[in-house]
Order: structure tokens, then C-alpha cells, then sequence
């Protein structure tokens, strides 16, 4: 039996997200080289529009309407997608890592008793069989993971790691099911969105960037920083240690969880370079970094680095910016 | 508001120079220092902040090896009420979903209100156990949480999405939250309030007291493997600024106005 590859539309307000697209792209490519079919589920309040995108990049795309998934609620999907997999073995469900499918996917799992693997960057086939690569500790590390003799496997995509490819021409065919929880009474219930708080800096519109990260340390001396950052013409912005620290207010974090930036120059200083944090600096055409661990990720995506003591460079930088400056 | 909340004991890898070791199915961890997960961290704070609220009792429990109960004692002095060590050399290697296996079957005749845990282990970063136990327990779950104000018979709370937007949620008792980092500030334990809770018994409960089977646990009750590890490959990506501290600041400089990178 060949696996086949179902892959979860993600929206929000009536539009298809970007990690639907990337997990199309995987979902294809898996197809592919399991030689198996590639089918799309679309959980929304009103399919219009949605399904037929769809249908362009996808052979099939089952439907479920129902005005309960117009926002997402993770505990009817997983209701949901039970009804529609659980005799569907063998399978490979394809989502995005979002912060919407995190509260499904470990769960999910559980209820279809399936084989898990979260935020994966790469597949392989090796004889007929997926494998995943993921990171962890604190993403220094790769790794390659076998999901056993499962038949049934959900992942979980690692964003911006399948740039997704339209080609408009998959003529697919929608299906529409009825709700399989049509006479659910919800237990979670979402009650309406909140934006972040704006502040006095809005680092989304910033052309030059002084980044900081848990590499500045415990009690970090951030007047030097914003020294910096003043010498250059540019805006603090920091990552999620930070704010959780109280060092700087939540309007300055740059990240998927915080703000999306496309500075001309992103100068980022003892930031590791977690994928949330990247994910936000995606559009900077220049980013340098210094940090003192030379196998931090950030070296990977920075195009220049310094690896040394952030209470040496930082001085001596902002000295040289003064002087050529004139 | 009887409050469960379960934490992870993990080496500490994020300014560490990391190497692998040998069969290359890990990394080397002997010279690595173990601590409470970061966002556990917080789960443990929030625990003790609502119980100061409303009332009810604080129980954290841990899937770890002997020297984690430090990280339990650490937490009655936070204000945790009770503390139960579960652990059996069976359970190495297990997965995630084996650890919630082992959680869902000591909390399975406990009676709770609420379970909390971080969203991700700074060690695997799979965040899956939180969830897992949620479905295993039957009660509805929600990750990256802060916010988060118990009511009668449910809870409410918001969810943090992508760039920058929240969604405020209600979820019926019992339930389960991951916590987002930042969502509190964890409190300064003096040593003081840790010799307060130096006699307190913390049971450690091995894999027949939990009522286990053998191929539940382990990797025979894991569901997926780590086959092989590897560092990324060096080289890829930036060109590093080589020499001394004031030198390459002065390189630095140059490349940035160059850039345009002062304004």
C-alpha cells in the first residue's frame, strides 16, 4: 500500500497562510517520492475561495465547513482530522510548525496513535520509508529521525525550509464532507483576537538595527548598546530573553512571536539565532552577528560574524563607527 | 485549584560548545551542567502565583534521573506543595511520547484542575509531551499561554500567534496549558527557603509502582528514533571577521558603512 500524503490548509481571516503553501511543497515533494497521491484538508467556516486555491496546487482537497473552524480551534480539528484519517492507514499528515498547529499535532498523535516528529527542516526516503531531520539543543545540533515501523506519522514543518514553487496547473477535484463535529459542544472557545501593544519605537520600519540576545548576559549593561545603536543612526530591537528578562518592552523583540523586520542592516549581538528569531529577519539584506559560540546558527544566515566577547567589540565598534563618521 | 505541573531536567546547551559522541546517536553531556527547562521555569511561577490567588494546592512532578531532585526541592521552595520523583532506569532513552505515557499514568487517578507545562524543552525541541498527556488525560490543551485567569469550571487565557497577534481563548476544567517564556517573573529562591523544605519527602517512584509495562517505557515504548546526529556542517554562511577584538570592530565598521549601515 502506497502511504498517502494529506497535508492541513492553515488560515487565518479568510486567507490560506503562508505555511499551508510551504506544507503543499512538502507534501508534493513526499508524494512524489513515496509515489503516492497528495491530498489537501481545508477545516473552515466558509470553504469559498480557499478550496479552489487549493485545488490549483493540489489533485484532491476534502472540505469540512462548518461556521466552528471560521478561527482555529485545535480541539475540534483533532476531533476532526481522527474522523477523516483513522482509516486512512497508511498516511503521512504534513502541517506547519505554526503556533496554531502546535496545540494540535502532539495531540493529534496521541487520539490517532501515530509516530510524531516536530519542526522538520529535510525528508528522505530510504527504502520506502520517510525520515526527518530536525534540530535540538537549542537547534545547535541536527538530527536524523526514523519514525520505526509506523504506519501512520504526523510532522510538523520547520518554516521558511520548503519555499513553496506555484505551478497553477494541478486541476484538482474538491470534495466536500459533512462536519464530524457538527453536535460538538466546544471545549475550547475562541473568544476574539488582541494586537500587540505599539510603543514609542516601531523597529518594523527601521533601516539600521542593534539587535541583542541572552548572549549580553544576566545583568547586561544595555547603555552601551543603545550607545551603539545611537552612534549608528539605528533602533534597538532585542530577541525573546530579553523581554522575558524586562530588559527591553515586547514592541522591541523581532521574531515570529514578535515583530517581522526588514532593515537594510541587521547587527544582531549574542543573538544564537533560534528559527523563531530568523523567521523575523528573513528580508534583511544584510545581517552581521557577533557572538562568542563561532557554532551559534545566527553564523549561518549572518553574511559577516565576529566570534569574540560582546565587552571588547561592542566599545571598540562603536568607537570606529564615531570615527568614521568624522 | 489543584494545579500539576511537570518539568524537565535538561543540560544546559545554549552557550555550550556542544560535541557529538560516539555511535553518534547524541551528543557528549558528562561535561554539561543540568537544570530546570527554561520555560519550566515559568510553569512552576504561574503554578504558585494562582494558588496564591485562588487557593488549592501545587504539585510538580518530573520524568528525570536522580539528580533532578534538586530541581523538585528547588520548586517546593518556590511554593510548591508536594513533589513527586518518578523514575526508573528503564525509562532512559524514552521519547517523547513514552514520557507522557509515564506522566498520564501517574496523574491518571489524581484528581487536578489544571495541568501546566513549558512549551519546549531546550533539549529535544519537539514541545509534544504537554500535548500528548492532554489527549491521554482527555482534557483540552493549548500551548504558548500566558494571560492566564482561572474562572469557575474554566480558564481563561491568551494564546500568542505569529507577528505580534494574540488570541484571547476559554477552555473548560480540567485542561492544559503550555506556558510562553516571560509570561511571569519567577521568583529569587533564597537558600533560606530551600533549607525550609530540606526534610521534605519527595517519593521516587519506580516503573511497576506506576504500573508500567516494560515495553512501555524506553525506547521499546518510543515511537521514533533519533537514528543519527551531526553538527552543521562549519563554514556555511558567514564570513568571520578574523584578529583582535579592536581589529575586527574596525573591519566591522568598514563593512557596515560600506552597507550603508550608518545612518
Amino acid at each position: 500500500m502506497m502511504t498517502h500524503i494529506f497535508v492541513l490548509a492553515e488560515h487565518r481571516r479568510q486567507k490560506l497562510r503562508d505555511v499551508t503553501w510551504e506544507a503543499v511543497e512538502a507534501g508534493r515533494k513526499l508524494a512524489a517520492d513515496l509515489g503516492s497521491e497528495l491530498t489537501c484538508i481545508l477545516l473552515a467556516g466558509n470553504a469559498a475561495g480557499m478550496a479552489d486555491e487549493l485545488a490549483k496546487e493540489c489533485p484532491k482537497v476534502l472540505v469540512v465547513e462548518d461556521p466552528k473552524f471560521e478561527t482555529f480551534n485545535s480541539d475540534l480539528a483533532i476531533k476532526s482530522l481522527v474522523a477523516i484519517l483513522q482509516d486512512k492507514a497508511p498516511f503521512m499528515l504534513v502541517m506547519g510548525n505554526s503556533n496554531s498547529v502546535m496545540d494540535v499535532a502532539p495531540g493529534l498523535s496521541v487520539a490517532l496513535d501515530t509516530a510524531l516528529a516536530t519542526d522538520c527542516f529535510a525528508f528522505e526516503v530510504q527504502d520506502g520509508k520517510p525520515l526527518a531531520f530536525r534540530q535540538m539543543y537549542n537547534y545547535k545540533v541536527n538530527a536524523k529521525v526514523s519514525f520505526k515501523d509506523a504506519e501512520k506519522i504526523v510532522v510538523t514543518l520547520r518554516g521558511g525550509s520548503f519555499p513553496f514553487t506555484p505551478t497553477g496547473a494541478a486541476g484538482g477535484v474538491v470534495e466536500k464532507i459533512a462536519s464530524p463535529v457538527a453536535d460538538e459542544a466546544p471545549r475550547k472557545r475562541f473568544l476574539n483576537y488582541l494586537e500587540a501593544e505599539k510603543g514609542d519605537v516601531d523597529i518594523a520600519s527601521a533601516d539600521i538595527i542593534v539587535s541583542v540576545g541572552r548572549g549580553i548576559g544576566d545583568e547586561p549593561d544595555m547603555e552601551i548598546f543603545e550607545s551603539l545603536a545611537d552612534a549608528m543612526g539605528g533602533v534597538l530591537a532585542c530577541s525573546r530573553p530579553i523581554v522575558d528578562k524586562n530588559l527591553l518592552p515586547k514592541y522591541h523583540q523581532v521574531g515570529t512571536s514578535g515583530v517581522e523586520v526588514k532593515p537594510k542592516v541587521y547587527l544582531a549581538l549574542g543573538i544564537s539565532g533560534a528559527f523563531q528569531h530568523v523567521g523575523g529577519i528573513k528580508g534583511s539584506p544584510l545581517i552581521v552577528a557577533v557572538n562568542k559560540d563561532a557554532r551559534a546558527p545566527i553564523f549561518r544566515v549572518a553574511q559577516y560574524g565576529i566570534v569574540g566577547d560582546l565587552n571588547e567589540v561592542v566599545p571598540a565598534l562603536e568607537e570606529k563607527i564615531k570615527e568614521l563618521k568624522g | 485549584m489543584d494545579i500539576i505541573v511537570c518539568l524537565k531536567w535538561v543540560p544546559d546547551t545554549s552557550e555550550a560548545d556542544l560535541a557529538i559522541a560516539g555511535g553518534a546517536k547524541d551528543i557528549k553531556k558528562d561535561d554539561l551542567d543540568y537544570d530546570i527547562n527554561d520555560w519550566d521555569r515559568f510553569a512552576v511561577e504561574e503554578a504558585v502565583q494562582i494558588k496564591e490567588k485562588v487557593g488549592g494546592k501545587v504539585t510538580v512532578i518530573s520524568v528525570a534521573p536522580d539528580d533532578a531532585e534538586e530541581m523538585l526541592r528547588e520548586s517546593l521552595a518556590r511554593g510548591a506543595d508536594e513533589a513527586f520523583h518518578l523514575w526508573d532506569d528503564a525509562f532512559e532513552e524514552s521519547d517523547g511520547f513514552a514520557v507522557a505515557m509515564i506522566l498520564a499514568k501517574f496523574i491518571k487517578d489524581r484528581p487536578f484542575d489544571l495541568i501546566l507545562t513549558g512549551t519546549l524543552a531546550d533539549d529535544d525541541c519537539c514541545g509534544q509531551v504537554g500535548g500528548m498527556l492532554a489527549a491521554m488525560l482527555g482534557v483540552p490543551s493549548a500551548v504558548l499561554v500566558s494571560a492566564i485567569e482561572p474562572e469557575d469550571g474554566k480558564v481563561k487565557f491568551r494564546k500568542e500567534l505569529e507577528g505580534g497577534l494574540y488570541e484571547a481563548v476559554e477552555m473548560d476544567l480540567p485542561a492544559h496549558l503550555s506556558v510562553a517564556t516571560g509570561l511571569n517573573e519567577p521568583r529569587f529562591v533564597s537558600i533560606r527557603a530551600v533549607r525550609k523544605v530540606a526534610s521534605v519527602e519527595i517519593p521516587v517512584l519506580d516503573r511497576e509502582e506506576l504500573g508500567l509495562e516494560e515495553s512501555q517505557v524506553g525506547s521499546a515504548g518510543s515511537k521514533i528514533e533519533v537514528e543519527q546526529v551531526a553538527m552543521p556542517p562549519e563554514g556555511e554562511g558567514a564570513e568571520i571577521i578574523r584578529g583582535r577584538a579592536e581589529e575586527a570592530a574596525a573591519r566591522l565598521a568598514e563593512i557596515l558603512k560600506e552597507k550603508g549601515g550608518i545612518g
